[in-house]
């Protein structure tokens, strides 16, 4: 097999701080090679080294013969370099052959042969094995439908490298299925190395052919993944263990279910036959001290049920019970005060308020009863950001620091550490795909910091996820979702990931991929 | 340059020196307004000693007053993420209202200046109310009750009006221990929009809706009442500046009261480091801006230039403040 792409000890530094340091790295064509780091472990920095982002101090770059000491995004494209990523960069509002013709249109004379357009367009997405149509406008498309476009859009250069960054983070389980299949079929070609990055073991034990772990910007481990288990993986991406509890959650030995609540709980939340859109009539009910994991592909109904819990979207029919009493939710404010709140899927957009301080973020819904006679009370906003600091091991814990400025992982714990500072009111949390896109360590911590708040405050969660191992080790309870309907409703010591992905397909009988 | 650097004194030598730079240049950058007036000032002085004789002092705080009195609520505005421009025909209406209040219908001074002041809350609550509600840009609402309400205003008042109560116009005229009355009321304007601003828990929402509406609402923030609030304030003030220009001009010309009053708030508060899509501002900036605007076309009246010039020159300097701000940027975005 030929090479495609080879990094030949290249450095990165900021400041003092040595982002990259010597790391080395060939991707052969055919080859499906994975990239695993937690957040801030350099392979955000590694992949803009490759598509010209960023500029490396010193080290290499060789796609297929021709070396490179830095590359300009534009070099990079025609050295055949194509980099996937996880906010995808194509116009809504144009069609999906608009988009992959973008910059580049077929233009006889200043004009552009749009039909011509669309065919090609149409054989890129075929190829990939896409069944989308070219004419649709992007906008109309599901994520993963517009991952496929994304992927066509680089195909059409015909890349010695293909880069995907963490690409099923925001596919349900169907669509990241077909995406692997997709990447499979590419692999066969044998023309093109692919690089995937992923937080998802599953995945990567499913597609990879070798994979290498960035630490602290050193490769500490590079193999074929035959030779390798998931524990070997974890300790190579979490480095030497520290005397942290949160390192065990995410060890194989805390992988057990959690054990049910036998006390008689109170119900704190509650859906009767409601009916959002296209999706329900739902039924559910969440005890305090409960975890609920809601499982289901993409475009299920996950996402529209959270949001009616919690005045978002507006309900159609049922009825929504908060402490018992039947409640209707103009907006989140109203539910807050009812003690419910939520965490988005879209943290950046929709979450964090990124060039604010980390402070700001985690006061900010609370400033107005942390003050007084109408001023704030600054000391304590401090101490609440301390103690939220504290209560999600987040690091740094730098109250001025922009909340843009930490990781996934830091952000995420700012969202859902806010809520359960000493003095919130919250009883219920809505949490959206809470651990989408964040490494391995946070994700331990944000499964502590929910179990422990629902074991010692009565903390109620519901949470949305596509990864089934995440349903079984976090939630007391699942709910499986399959086309707006629940398929599945039951304590999670009874299931097995096996029984999710099937009820979450509709059943074995009605598994159409 | 390498990463490689061997030696750790001279690197860690050269990074100390370029934190200094950089905080030098990050203090001249937060205060380069300030800077910008000072230097203009003394230019002018230079030029003619006049420019800070206490007549002409008084006289730029005077014309600033009413000015200042509508960008600070506007300031919070467009923090907020949202624009007002019907300000100054909300100006002329207030003004008019007032006016024929004193005249025509021959209510008492009180009754005139509430009513005045309740046209501009009602603008403000008009322009609020299809933001809010119908999810309209404030760009376009606000556009459109630019003509509006200056239509309205003229329609209503064609002719100057005057012949106001004598008190009135004394107040518009007067001043306290050698200050102007008008800039006590722009004073306590200002100092309430600032301390409301770093002092109160809403004011930090404020910002927050500009930096992101979709995380305020989704945490509970009133995001609707909150803009509602910022409009009807500035609406308000809008209304109150009308009361004063009327106060100052012992008339109310509907057709001139705050005439392209909008633009010189806009510009002042952008001059003064408030972004254009909201998140980041200060009062303070917005008083500078203020300032800085009125010094330069009194600068600038005093030299004997044509009016149309110094029209240019506050476009000018707010161009070259937004290529300052743009060159400051890509410094500390190179540092970091």
């Amino acid at each position: 097999m030929a090479t495609a792409l080879r990094i030949d000890h290249i450095s990165k530094s900021y400041g003092n701080r040595k982002v990259l340091d010597r790391v080395s790295l060939e991707v052969e064509s055919g080859e499906i090679h994975a990239l695993l780091g937690a957040n801030g472990a350099g392979k955000s920095t590694l992949i803009g080294c490759l598509s010209g982002a960023v500029n490396p101090d010193s080290g290499q770059i060789i796609v297929g013969e021709v070396s490179h000491t830095a590359l300009t995004p534009r070099q990079a494209l025609h050295a055949g370099v194509a980099v996937i990523y996880q906010h995808f960069s194509l116009v809504p509002s144009l069609s999906a052959a608009d988009n992959i013709f973008l910059g580049e249109e077929l233009a006889v004379r200043g004009v552009v042969q749009a039909r011509r357009q669309v065919n090609l367009a149409q054989a890129l997405l075929d190829d990939i094995g896409a069944r989308v149509s070219a004419k649709r406008p992007v906008e109309s498309l599901t994520v993963g439908e517009r991952q496929m476009v994304e992927i066509a859009k680089v195909m059409r250069r015909k890349p010695a490298v293909l880069i995907l960054d963490e690409p099923t983070a925001a596919l349900g389980h169907r669509e990241a299925a077909l995406l692997a299949e997709r990447l499979e079929k590419l692999r066969e070609t044998g023309t093109i190395g692919i690089i995937y990055v992923s937080h998802l073991l599953p995945e990567i034990f499913r597609l990879a052919d070798k994979v290498s772990v960035i630490r602290d910007g050193k490769i500490v481990l590079e193999s074929d993944l035959r030779h390798l288990s998931r524990v070997d993986l974890i300790a190579a991406i979490s480095g030497p263990p520290k005397t942290h509890t949160s390192r065990n959650s995410a060890s194989p030995a805390a992988d057990q279910p959690p054990s049910v609540d036998t006390k008689e709980p109170d119900t704190r939340i509650s859906a009767h036959d409601l009916k959002v859109g296209a999706v329900g009539p739902l039924d559910l009910s969440a005890a305090s001290g409960e975890i609920i994991g809601i499982f289901g592909l993409m475009g299920s109904g996950r996402t529209e049920m959270l949001e009616a819990m919690c005045g978002i979207r507006p309900i159609e029919s049922g009825e929504l019970c908060i402490q018992g009493r039947p409640v209707s939710l103009k907006n989140p404010e109203a539910a807050l005060a009812l003690g419910v709140a939520f965490v988005p899927a879209d943290r950046k957009m929709r979450g964090i308020w990124g060039a604010m301080s980390a402070g700001d973020n985690v006061a900010m819904p609370q400033m107005t009863r942390l003050s007084r006679l109408g001023v704030r009370n600054k000391a304590r906003e401090a101490d609440v950001f301390y103690e939220v600091a504290e209560l999600t091991s987040l690091s740094p814990a730098l109250y001025s620091l922009h909340a843009g400025s930490y990781s996934g992982g830091g952000q995420q714990k700012l969202l859902v550490g806010r809520w359960l500072a000493e003095g919130s009111n919250v009883e219920v949390v809505l949490l959206d795909e809470p651990t989408q896109g964040i490494d391995v360590g946070a994700r331990g911590d944000l499964y502590d910091l929910l179990r422990s708040a629902a074991r010692t405050r009565g903390l109620t969660a519901v949470f949305t996820t596509s990864d089934p191992e995440e349903a079984l080790l976090l939630a007391h309870r699942i709910v499986v979702l399959y086309q707006g309907r629940i398929v599945l409703d039951q304590v999670t010591a009874e299931l097995t990931e096996e029984q999710l992905l099937d009820a979450a397909h509709g059943g074995p009988d009605k598994d159409v991929t | 340059m390498t990463t490689q650097t061997l030696d750790p004194v001279p690197a860690d030598f050269r990074e100390r020196r370029l934190g200094r730079i950089a905080s030098v240049g990050k203090l001249a950058a937060g205060n380069a307004l300030a800077v910008g007036v000072l230097i203009l000032c003394l230019a002018f002085y230079s030029q003619s000693h006049l420019f800070l004789s206490a007549a002409n002092i008084r006289s730029i705080a005077t014309q600033s007053s009413i000015t200042l009195i509508v960008a600070v609520p506007a300031c919070l505005l467009l923090m907020s993420g949202e624009v007002d421009l019907s300000v100054g025909s909300t100006v002329a209406l207030s003004a008019v209202v007032a006016g024929l209040g004193f005249t025509q219908w021959q209510l008492p001074i009180v009754l005139a200046i509430l009513l005045g002041l309740a046209c501009g809350l009602m603008v403000g609550a008009l322009n609020a109310l299809l933001v809010v509600r119908f999810q309209f840009s404030s760009l376009i609402v606000t556009l459109g009750s630019l003509s509006l309400v200056r239509g309205i205003a003229e329609g209503i008042g064609p002719n100057p009006i005057y012949n106001f109560p004598v008190g009135f116009v004394k107040f518009g005229n007067g001043t306290w221990l050698g200050i102007p009355y008008l800039t006590l009321v722009a004073a306590v304007v200002t100092l309430l929009g600032g301390f409301y601003l770093a002092l109160s828990p809403t004011g930090k929402h404020v910002r927050a809706l500009g930096v992101s509406k979709d995380a305020a609402f989704l945490s509970g923030i009133g995001v609707r009442r909150l803009t509602v609030l910022l409009f009807v304030a500035t609406g308000f003030a809008a209304g109150l500046g009308g009361i004063l220009t009327a106060a100052r001009l012992g008339s109310s010309p509907s057709s001139t009261a705050g005439l392209n009053l909008e633009l010189d708030v806009l510009t002042a508060v952008l001059l003064g480091g408030t972004t254009f899509g909201g998140g980041k501002g200060t009062v303070r900036g917005t008083v500078l801006g203020v300032v800085f605007l009125v010094a330069l076309q009194s600068g600038l009246t005093i030299q004997n230039v044509a009016p149309a010039w110094s029209t240019a020159a506050k476009g000018t300097a707010l161009m070259a403040a937004a290529l300052l701000n743009f060159i400051s940027v890509r410094r500390q975005s190179a540092y970091s």
